[in-house]
C-alpha cells in the first residue's frame, strides 16, 4: 500500500488502543490490557494491522503512549498519556479547554490550549474516582459494567455515598442495600460521588468550558450526567472516548514525521519489530 | 525499553561532604555527655541557633534526625511506634518519626538498636519555636515532654508582621522586634539556669557576626548558579543545606561554603553543568522534598531540567539588603533580622496587585536565575507549608502569566505516600509541556 501511515498504541492500565492513520485514522483497535501486557501490546496492533489491511512495515513512525508505554519494544517514541490526550481531544474537538480522562485505574484533568497542556492534575493514589470504583460496586450489586448507566438513570432519589474510600464506599452500598435502597438509587449516588471527586481534583486547574470528557468513564451515560450537574456545564463526549490518547499519540507521530520531512533531516527511528518485549526490549 | 535505573548522583563534591555535618551534628548529642556538655533538643529555622551555640549546649536536632530515618528508608518502626500512642498519621511526620524514637529510647533505656546513624543523645532541655512558618512545633516539644518527664521544655515565639497588602508592616515591625528580643532573652535566662553557665555576651556578639558573614557567602555562593549551565541544583542543594541549617555561627558551616563557592567557580570557568543537556531550568518553588526519594532530582536531571534556585532551606539574605538598623543589643540583631528576612518581599508584593510575598520571592528567582517554570512539593502531613502551595500556584499564574508548574505529591518521611512510577510518570508529562512551552516561545 502506498502512502505514509503512522500509528498511536496507547496501554492503558484496563485497555491497550490502537489507532492507525493515513491522511485520516483508517483503523482502530481496542482490547484488554490484562496482566501480561508486555506480550500482548503487539497483537492488538496486529489485529490493527489487519483491519487497515497494512503490513507492520508501512508504518512511517509509531508512538506509545499510557502507563504501559515504556514496554512497547516497536514503538519509535515515548510521549505520556497527558499529552496525546490533549492531541488527541484538540484534533476532534478544537474547542476543548479542559479534559477529564476517568480511566481504569486513574483519573486526570488536562487544561489545554491549542491542543498543547497548559496544566494538569491527576489522581493516582485512590481508586474512589477511577473506573476502578465502577468496578467494584457494579460487581457489589451484580449488575453488569456496560448497564450501570442506564441503570442509574432511572434513580428517583440517588443515594448518599458519604465514604470517599472506594473499599469503604463498597460496604456502604451493600448495606444501604440490605437496607432497602434501590439498585437505580444506589448507582446513581455512586455516580455523584464519583463525579464529586473529579470534580475537586480538576477544579484546581480552573475548570473552563468546553470540557470534555475521555475514558472509560465517559462511556458511562449516567456517570456523565453526575459530572454535568457536579459541574453545572453540559460536557462533550467525543464518539469513541476511549481512542482519544492513541488517536494524540499518531499524530505526534505524523507531525514528528512532517517536521523532519520539511527540515529534511532523517526520521529519527528504533530499530523495531513488531512482537512481544523481552528482558532485553 | 526497560528504564535504566541509576544511582543518586551529586553535582558536586561539598554535598558529599554534607553528610559528615549529620553525622557529627548526632554524636555530638551522644558524646556530650563524656564532654561534660547539656543536650538541647531545637527545631529549624528557630532563630536560637547562636544562644544555644554561645550557651555551649549541643543542639539535637529532631528534623535532621527524622529526614536522615527518612533517606534512609528506616522511618517507618518509629512512625508506627508514634501511631500506637494514637498519634495520627496526618501529624508533621518529622514530629512523628522523632516522638517515636523517643517513646522507644525511653522504653528500652537506651538508643534502639539500628537506629539510623547512631540516634540523638537524650535531651537535658527541649527549645522550642513556635512561630508562623510551622504549628505542630507548638505541641511537638510538649507532647515529646510527655516521654520525657524530668525535661525542662521551653517554647518561645518569634513572630513577624503578618502580609496585609494594605497595612505597611514597618508601621508594626519595632514591636515584633522588641516581642522577639524579650523571648530570646528569657531563652537565656532559661539556659544559663539549666546549664549553670551564664552567658558570655561578647561571645555570642561574634557569633552573631559570623552568622551575618555566613548569610552573605551563602547567597554570594548560591548566586554562582545563575549560571548557564547552572553548576549546581536542588538536588545538591538539600545536602548543602546542612551547614547553613544545623551549623550555623561555626566556623565549620562558613569554611564549608567557601569551598563549595570555589568548587562552583571551577565548574563555571569549565562549563560542567548539573545535566549533560540543560533544557529547561526550574524553580522549587514551595515544599520540603521526600527525603527517601532525592533521585527524583536525577530523574530531572536525565530529561535535562534543572533547578538552578530553590525557595526551600534558603533561608537566609545578603545582610546587607535586609538594612538592618544598628544595635549594640546581639539579640535585637537576632530579631532584626529575623523579621526583616521574613517581611523582606513585602514591598514588591504591594506593588504587584494580586500578588503576595511568597509568589514575589518565586517570580524573584524566575527571574534571576533565568528560569522557566515551577515544581512545588506537596507532603501531606506538612499541612503548615503544603496547605497553601495551590494558591501559591493559581496566584503566580495570576499575576505573572502562564508558566509551567508541576505539584508533585508525597511525604517528607513516610513512604507510604510515595509511588515511583506514578511520580516519574508525572515529570514525564511535565517535561513535555515544558518542551512545548519552549517551542512556544521560540
Amino acid at each position: 500500500m502506498m502512502g505514509t501511515y503512522f500509528a498511536g498504541v496507547d496501554i492503558g492500565s484496563t485497555m491497550t488502543k490502537v489507532v492507525i492513520l493515513g491522511e485520516e485514522p483508517i483503523a482502530s483497535f481496542i482490547g484488554p490490557t490484562g496482566p501480561e501486557h508486555r506480550k500482548l501490546a503487539h497483537k492488538v496492533m496486529e489485529e490493527a494491522l489487519g483491519s487497515a489491511r497494512l503490513a507492520f512495515d508501512d508504518l512511517d513512525y509509531v508512538v506509545a503512549t499510557g502507563y504501559g508505554r515504556i514496554n512497547v519494544p516497536f514503538a519509535d517514541k515515548q510521549v505520556t498519556e497527558i499529552t496525546c490526550h490533549a492531541k488527541g481531544v484538540h484534533s476532534l474537538l478544537p474547542s476543548a479547554k479542559t479534559i477529564i480522562d476517568i480511566g481504569g485505574q486513574d483519573s486526570k484533568g488536562i487544561k489545554i490550549g491549542n491542543g498543547k497542556v497548559l496544566s494538569f492534575v491527576m489522581n493516582d493514589k485512590c481508586a474512589a474516582g477511577t473506573g476502578r470504583f465502577l468496578e467494584v460496586i457494579a460487581d457489589a450489586l451484580g449488575v453488569p459494567l456496560s448497564d450501570l448507566g442506564t441503570v442509574g438513570l432511572a434513580a428517583t432519589a440517588p443515594a448518599v455515598i458519604s465514604n470517599t474510600c472506594t473499599v469503604f464506599a463498597e460496604a456502604e452500598v451493600i448495606s444501604q442495600l440490605a437496607g432497602g435502597e434501590s439498585v437505580p438509587n444506589l448507582i446513581a449516588g455512586v455516580h455523584m460521588a464519583i463525579a464529586s471527586r473529579v470534580y475537586a481534583m480538576t477544579a484546581k486547574l480552573k475548570i473552563e468550558a468546553d470540557v470534555v470528557v475521555t475514558g472509560g468513564g465517559a462511556k458511562n451515560i449516567g456517570l456523565v450526567k453526575a459530572l454535568e450537574d457536579r459541574l453545572r456545564m453540559p460536557v462533550l463526549v467525543p464518539a469513541e472516548p476511549l481512542l482519544t490518547g492513541a488517536l494524540g499519540a499518531a499524530l505526534i507521530g505524523r507531525g514528528l514525521y512532517a517536521d523532519a520531512v520539511i527540515s529534511g533531516e532523517p526520521v529519527r527511528r528504533r530499530a523495531k519489530r513488531l512482537g512481544e518485549a523481552t528482558f532485553f526490549s | 525499553m526497560a528504564e535504566i535505573k541509576k544511582p543518586r548522583a551529586l553535582a558536586t563534591q561539598a554535598a558529599g561532604k554534607a553528610g559528615k555535618f549529620g553525622r557529627a551534628n548526632l554524636a555530638a548529642t551522644l558524646k556530650a555527655k563524656e564532654e561534660g556538655k547539656k543536650v538541647a533538643y531545637t527545631y529549624i529555622s528557630n532563630g536560637q541557633d547562636e544562644i544555644i551555640r554561645a550557651m555551649d549546649i549541643v543542639p539535637a536536632w529532631g528534623e535532621n534526625f527524622a529526614g536522615i530515618c527518612g533517606a534512609k528508608r528506616d522511618a517507618e518502626k518509629f512512625l508506627q511506634k508514634a501511631e500506637a500512642d494514637n498519634f495520627s498519621r496526618s501529624i508533621c511526620t518529622y514530629a512523628t518519626c522523632t516522638i517515636g524514637f523517643d517513646m522507644w529510647r525511653e522504653e528500652l533505656g537506651r538508643i534502639p538498636e539500628g537506629t539510623p546513624w547512631g540516634g540523638m543523645g537524650r535531651p537535658d532541655m527541649i527549645i522550642g519555636s513556635a512561630q508562623q512558618l510551622c504549628d505542630p512545633r507548638i505541641k511537638w516539644p510538649q507532647a515529646t515532654q510527655h516521654y520525657l518527664q524530668d525535661v525542662p521544655v521551653w517554647v518561645g515565639s518569634m513572630y513577624y508582621p503578618p502580609w496585609d497588602p494594605h497595612v505597611d508592616h514597618r508601621e508594626q515591625e519595632q514591636l515584633y522586634v522588641k516581642f522577639a528580643t524579650e523571648e530570646l532573652r528569657d531563652l537565656v535566662r532559661f539556659c544559663e539556669k539549666h546549664t549553670g553557665r551564664k552567658m558570655d555576651w561578647d561571645r555570642l556578639s561574634a557569633i552573631v557576626d559570623f552568622t551575618d558573614r555566613t548569610w552573605d557567602l551563602f547567597i554570594d555562593t548560591y548566586e554562582l548558579r545563575k549560571a548557564h549551565p547552572t553548576p549546581m541544583d536542588t538536588g545538591d542543594a538539600m545536602n548543602t543545606m546542612v551547614p547553613l541549617t544545623f551549623n550555623l555561627g561555626t566556623e565549620e558551616a562558613y569554611n564549608f561554603y567557601k569551598e563549595l563557592y570555589e568548587e562552583l567557580k571551577g565548574k563555571i570557568a569549565e562549563k560542567k553543568g548539573v545535566a549533560g543537556d540543560e533544557k529547561y531550568r526550574l524553580v522549587w518553588g514551595a515544599g520540603l522534598p521526600s527525603w527517601f526519594a532525592l533521585g527524583d532530582f536525577q530523574y530531572f536531571n536525565d530529561k535535562g531540567a534543572v533547578f538552578p534556585a530553590e525557595v526551600t532551606y534558603r533561608n537566609a539574605e545578603k545582610v546587607e539588603r535586609l538594612d538592618l538598623p544598628k544595635t549594640n543589643d546581639p539579640l535585637e540583631h537576632i530579631a532584626w533580622r529575623w523579621v526583616r528576612f521574613w517581611t523582606h518581599w513585602y514591598d514588591r508584593a504591594r506593588h504587584r496587585p494580586g500578588s503576595i510575598p511568597k509568589v514575589e520571592r518565586i517570580i524573584e528567582y524566575l527571574e534571576d536565575y533565568d528560569c522557566m517554570g515551577v515544581v512545588f512539593h506537596s507532603a501531606f502531613s506538612c499541612r503548615s507549608w503544603h496547605a497553601g502551595i495551590v494558591q501559591q500556584a493559581e496566584i503566580l499564574k495570576k499575576v505573572y502569566g502562564d508558566v509551567p508548574m508541576l505539584i508533585m505529591e508525597g511525604d517528607i518521611v513516610d513512604i507510604s505516600s510515595y509511588n515511583e512510577a506514578d511520580t516519574h510518570h508525572r515529570i514525564d508529562a511535565f517535561v513535555e509541556a515544558l518542551e512545548a512551552s519552549r517551542k512556544r516561545r521560540q
